[in-house]
């Protein structure tokens, strides 16, 4: 009787370890050989002080700052559009029209961002219509700049956040909302006193997916960004590329690493936010 | 004085007419029900009342102001939502503060108010718990308490009961009942249940099809209904067709199954016209009389007895016998002999005597 447990536990610990060591060779080895490289030659700080330096740190913080405002624009565009697919619009066009508003999820992400180059190019659809129609004269200079990053960047994020949005959107009982009317509240108070609330853990879980992804992005800033929007992805990219510095690619990596983790730890840590981030 | 009325208010969704020129009226502190099987359009009636959907045509007025294009947040009614929808991240306290809050109300009377309607509805109890933490009694008295703080004119009640098991629900329509005249304001109840209906409301109307068939008092409604309808629906009843032969204070109506004298209902009837002649179990008598049938089917209630009994012509009429009824009715001389003082035997023939039926509409 013992016997056979013992012989099951350890015919378990193998079917278990296998695919474990294989998770935590792919997963963990490359973190572990990065972040010794990162504290290099020897055992040393220096990466990690020029990191924080002022040259780098600007950089840093500009992406922070890039996926913080990008986010904000994708929630703030989300809200009303999540609200009207699940309380307004016909439930037989509902499906249709989510499937439509994510479909980008599908394409690659390097041609979504070119898609943008020819509608946005000085001689691409959008300043071909504009002159057209008379609207401007001379064709406006829209590519490479933090316009045409940005609704780049919110072209390729925003399905995310709508996905993960509508989902508790859609849980909103709708006559909370008439309750509150019932009671004299105005659209802003039904918003702040029902759908905010309601809505707030999935809007937080939104958030988290997209805003680390935005800020570490490295394809939309190079295809859509002037010279100007240098961000985190390319210092990292040019540091191991042209300069074969890994060490401080190594600790760029770990250092913005850390600072996506520690906002991640704090959002997980509502138990909300925890549940509406399970379904990824 | 009236608090609330409908005039020929209409609602169409697609092709369905699904409320059809409706008009009534309920009185200052009166409790009203509106009643009717599901899909009849009361409670498209009651959203169209509480400003939640828009007529496409006819008017509502509270206090004789028409309010037909007022938002729902801009009137004086409030309502209670069939599954209640608490406010699940706010306290009890704070779910019945909000309307006041909403209208303005400062903090010291306003916090005065809550606790006033706390106790009107006696959970004060419970004021600084969390919706779901009570039980379904205690959550209908927290909707009817975050409807009642703003003191609206008119209270709509959309079946707040149907989720509450038996007893409960009875307990609750008492409560409901003292609420409504404490609280000295005009309910307006929406339910498919007419049982609930006729013993909470002092008036009530009855819908079918999007119209309203019928509207009065309980026992009005229940003993001299205007239509077929409103007798079935309102409890057990019979209805006989035949031709008219005498007529008076009494008319007598030949039925296939025998002579059967019936109130005109406030009908002008004239000798030989074609009428229906409502009956309900309890103006049955068993034992003498002229019409006769056999029993099909017997129930056991608890305190009464009941049994189907076909008569002659193929129709069939419900009715009862209490557990003493036999007893009594011998003592006063109305049973006669013959009758079995227990169960009902199927296929037994027996005699029946009709008293109050009434001529009703097709």
């Amino acid at each position: 009787m013992g016997s056979a447990d013992e012989h099951h536990g350890f015919r378990d610990g193998v079917i278990a370890g296998i695919p474990v060591s294989v998770a935590v060779a792919v997963g963990v080895l490359p973190m572990v050989v990065l972040f010794v490289e990162s504290i290099g030659p020897g055992l040393s700080t220096a990466n990690y002080g020029e990191v924080v330096g002022p040259l780098y740190r600007g950089t840093l913080l500009y992406s922070l700052g890039v996926g913080v405002a990008v986010t904000a624009i994708c929630l703030s565009i989300a809200y009303p559009v999540t609200y009207w697919v699940a309380h307004r619009c016909p439930k037989r066009y509902r499906l249709g029209l989510l499937v439509a508003l994510t479909l980008p999820l599908w394409l690659n992400y390097v041609v979504l961002n070119y898609s943008w180059v020819w509608i946005l190019a000085r001689g691409g659809l959008l300043n071909h219509i504009l002159t057209a129609v008379g609207l401007v004269g001379e064709p406006l200079d829209l590519l490479y700049t933090d316009v045409s990053m940005g609704i780049g960047f919110v072209y390729i994020y925003l399905p995310y956040v709508i996905l993960t949005l509508y989902v508790s959107m859609e849980r909103l009982d709708y006559r909370l909302i008439e309750a509150a009317r019932d009671l004299g509240a105005t659209n802003r108070r039904v918003f702040l006193d029902v759908i905010l609330p309601s809505t707030l853990p999935g809007a937080t879980a939104a958030a988290l997916i997209v805003y680390a992804r935005i800020a570490g992005a490295f394809a939309t800033p190079a295809i859509l960004g002037g010279p100007g929007n240098v961000m985190i992805a390319s210092l990292i990219a040019e540091a191991f590329r042209q300069y074969f510095d890994y060490g401080f690619a190594a600790a760029l990596s770990f250092t913005f690493l850390a600072v996506v983790v520690v906002a991640l730890l704090a959002g997980a840590a509502i138990p909300q936010v925890r549940e509406e981030l399970r379904q990824w | 004085m009236t608090a609330l009325a409908a005039d020929g208010l209409s609602k169409t969704f697609g092709d369905e007419q699904a409320v059809d020129a409706v008009d009534f009226a309920v009185d200052d502190g009166e409790f009203f029900a509106l009643i009717g099987p599901s899909g009849c359009g009361k409670t498209t009636t009651l959203r169209l009342l509480a400003g939640l959907a828009t007529p496409d045509s006819g008017v509502v007025s509270v206090g004789g102001e028409d309010i037909t294009d007022q938002p729902p947040r801009e009137r004086p009614t409030n309502m209670v939502f069939q599954d209640l929808v608490l406010f699940p991240h706010m306290t009890v306290a704070e779910n019945v503060a909000y309307g006041l809050k909403q209208d303005g109300v400062p903090e010291p009377k306003r916090k005065r108010r809550v606790e006033e309607t706390l106790s009107l509805v006696e959970i004060d109890q419970l004021a600084d718990r969390d919706p779901e933490e009570l039980s379904g009694g205690q959550q209908q008295r927290v909707a009817l308490a975050r409807a009642l703080a703003t003191d609206p004119d008119v209270l709509l009640l959309d079946e707040p009961l149907s989720s509450l098991d038996r007893s409960l629900r009875a307990e609750m329509e008492a409560e409901f009942r003292r609420i409504q005249r404490d609280a000295e304001t005009s309910f307006l109840y929406v339910t498919h249940d007419q049982g609930s209906a006729m013993s909470m409301a002092d008036r009530m109307a009855v819908m079918q099809d999007g119209q309203i068939l019928d509207i009065g008092e309980p026992e009005r409604l229940y003993e001299r209904p205007e239509t077929r309808f409103v007798a079935e629906f309102l409890g057990d009843a019979t209805v006989l067709g035949g031709t008219v032969t005498e007529t008076g204070s009494q008319v007598t109506v030949d039925t296939p199954a025998g002579q059967v004298r019936a109130d005109p209902n406030g009908r002008a009837v004239s000798k030989g016209a074609t009428v229906s002649v409502m009956i309900r179990p309890e103006s049955v008598t068993v034992g003498s009389g002229s019409i006769a049938g056999t029993v099909t089917d017997h129930a056991y209630k608890g305190f009464f007895e009941e049994a189907t009994v076909e008569l002659d012509g193929g129709e069939r009429v419900t009715v009862r016998r209490g557990d003493d009824s036999t007893a009594e009715l011998r003592s006063d001389g109305m049973a006669a002999a013959g009758v079995e003082t227990d169960a009902f035997t199927v296929g037994d023939t027996i005699r029946l005597q009709i008293t109050d039926a009434v001529l009703v509409e097709e």
